[in-house]
């Protein structure tokens, strides 16, 4: 159950504990975190969950898969080089403490 | 002793009691009849959701499988071969690439809905499944027009047939065998048809798309092909029963939509989650679990109640209201995980133009019958008949 923390656009950060196997958008939205919107519901057709994950960090986190590689192409703010599908990454015990921030805008 | 039959015509009518059982008194259930579990809280169908490599789709996820189709479809494969089939067809359900459906959609509702100006009365099936394969066709690249091969209402009337099962057999009868293989021979003509003068539809690139130099099999193809048609007339058709359903039931929700159309997508929202149509799917176990209490073993199959979970009130207070200011964020009304509804971008848009046209020709209305005929079916659940009265 680790702990990820998410901080958005104007800084304000919550910390949540996961359930392991849940991925980091669900995270989000069942705990109340706006800056995520997950609208297509995990099936990595809609772009609008997307982070910016914590640089130091990033060598935890599975690589980027062809889905989300494809999709990340549609995210609506600035695409960085730590940009990733919050969807795409399970809560693994290998996670704990990461950090994400959100971008200003999913749409 | 309690039992649950997602055959029965009572579960069909009402599940909801039921599913108050399952989530209070035997959170991983057994059913004899079904000969499978049940799983019905919505954190547990969330997690199995999650966890493909333990929750198997690759041998089917309809409650009642129909015969030759698991592990040729998105919904009925697992991971690699699923983001596989999904790479090729994802793009055209994406949000920003259906910019260009919303005129031909708004076109199909003003003529579809159009018809009941003067109506006094109705049954919202018959508007809504004429709109549902129109807007199919249109999206998938359906022949239509001096090409159609069939009129529209027998692709519906298959496509609605072939996810029904049998209350007393508990299996597809021959009527839902029949009506599945006259899918397949449509899909496999439409199919050829593409191939042979392609166009810029989803079917032609589907069936020509080849992944690094090797083509999709041909059941691949077909059968994939076959379950956009089935899933996305049945889906669509039975959603918007359940919609018109709801707001012909609570006045004042649909006094508020209809003063505010701006209000229809939290609608749709709510009734993704107070009563979807898509209500349980099906998976199969990778290796044996144990959860509350009891161990299912490899092998066996388990039911994921989306309807359940999306009532439970550890996740929604209040969950038997219907409250469409709820705004309630992730719902299994799409299910969820990997197998998430492809066309949830393509569904919210249809059913919003739908009933911003709708409402303009009928913005009073009411239920006619108290008691409902519903679906017999294992997975879905939508009423066959909706007459309504126009107040």
């Amino acid at each position: 159950m680790p702990h990820i923390t998410y901080i958005d656009a104007a800084g304000h950060s919550a910390t949540h504990n996961l359930p392991e196997g849940w991925n980091l958008m669900l995270g989000a939205i069942n705990n109340g975190v706006d800056g995520i919107v997950g609208e297509c519901g995990g099936s990595c057709t809609c772009a609008t969950c997307h982070c910016y994950v914590d640089e130091a960090r990033l060598s935890d986190l599975p690589p980027v898969g062809e889905a989300e590689a494809s999709m990340l192409e549609f995210v609506a703010a600035e695409r960085r080089p730590n940009s990733r599908l919050a969807c795409q990454i399970k809560a693994t015990a290998a996670l704990e403490g990461l950090v994400l921030h959100l971008p200003d805008t999913q749409e | 002793m309690f039992a649950f039959d997602p055959y029965s015509p009572a579960v069909d009518a009402d599940p909801f009691p039921y599913y108050r059982r399952l989530r209070d008194e035997q959170p991983c259930f057994w059913s004899a009849e079904a000969q499978m579990w049940v799983l019905s809280r919505y954190a547990d169908i969330v997690s199995a959701g999650q966890d493909w490599q333990t929750y198997s789709s690759a041998s089917g996820n309809l409650m009642t499988e129909l015969p030759g189709r698991a592990g040729a479809t998105l919904g009925s494969s697992d991971p690699p071969k699923h983001d596989r089939l999904r790479g090729l067809i994802q793009h055209a359900f994406m949000k920003r690439n259906l910019l260009a459906l919303e005129e031909p959609i708004r076109a199909i509702a003003q003529q579809v809905f159009g018809q009941l100006r003067g109506a006094r009365q109705f049954d919202f099936k018959d508007v809504s499944s004429q709109f549902t394969v129109k807007v199919l066709m249109a999206a998938l690249g359906l022949p239509t027009g001096d090409e159609a091969l069939v009129d529209e209402q027998t692709v519906r009337d298959n496509a609605v047939l072939m996810v029904q099962s049998d209350a007393r057999t508990r299996a597809k009868g021959p009527e839902h065998i029949a009506a599945y293989n006259w899918m397949q021979d449509y899909a496999g003509k439409v199919i050829a048809m593409r191939r042979a003068e392609p166009r810029n539809d989803l079917i032609s690139h589907f069936s020509l798309a080849e992944i690094d130099g090797d083509r999709l099999d041909e059941r691949e193809v077909l059968l994939t092909t076959t379950t956009l048609i089935m899933a996305g007339v049945e889906s669509l058709g039975g959603f918007m029963m359940m919609f018109a359903y709801n707001l012909a039931t609570f006045d004042e929700a649909r006094r508020a939509v209809v003063a505010n159309p701006a209000l229809l997508p939290d609608a749709v929202e709510e009734s993704l989650r107070f009563n979807t149509s898509a209500q349980r799917f099906r998976r199969r176990l990778m290796k044996d679990v144990t959860l509350h209490g009891q161990t299912m073993k490899e092998g066996d199959f388990v039911c994921l109640a989306y309807g359940s979970g999306n009532r439970d009130e550890r996740q929604y207070p209040d969950p038997d209201r219907y409250d469409i200011a709820r705004k309630p964020r992730g719902h299994l009304g799409f299910g969820g995980g990997v197998h998430a509804c492809l066309g949830t971008a393509i569904a919210r848009l249809a059913v919003k133009i739908a009933f911003e046209e709708f409402h303009k020709v009928v913005p009073e209305y009411r239920r006619m019958a108290d008691q409902l005929a519903w679906m017999p079916s294992s997975t879905f659940r939508s009423p066959l008949v909706l007459d309504l009265t126009v107040q």
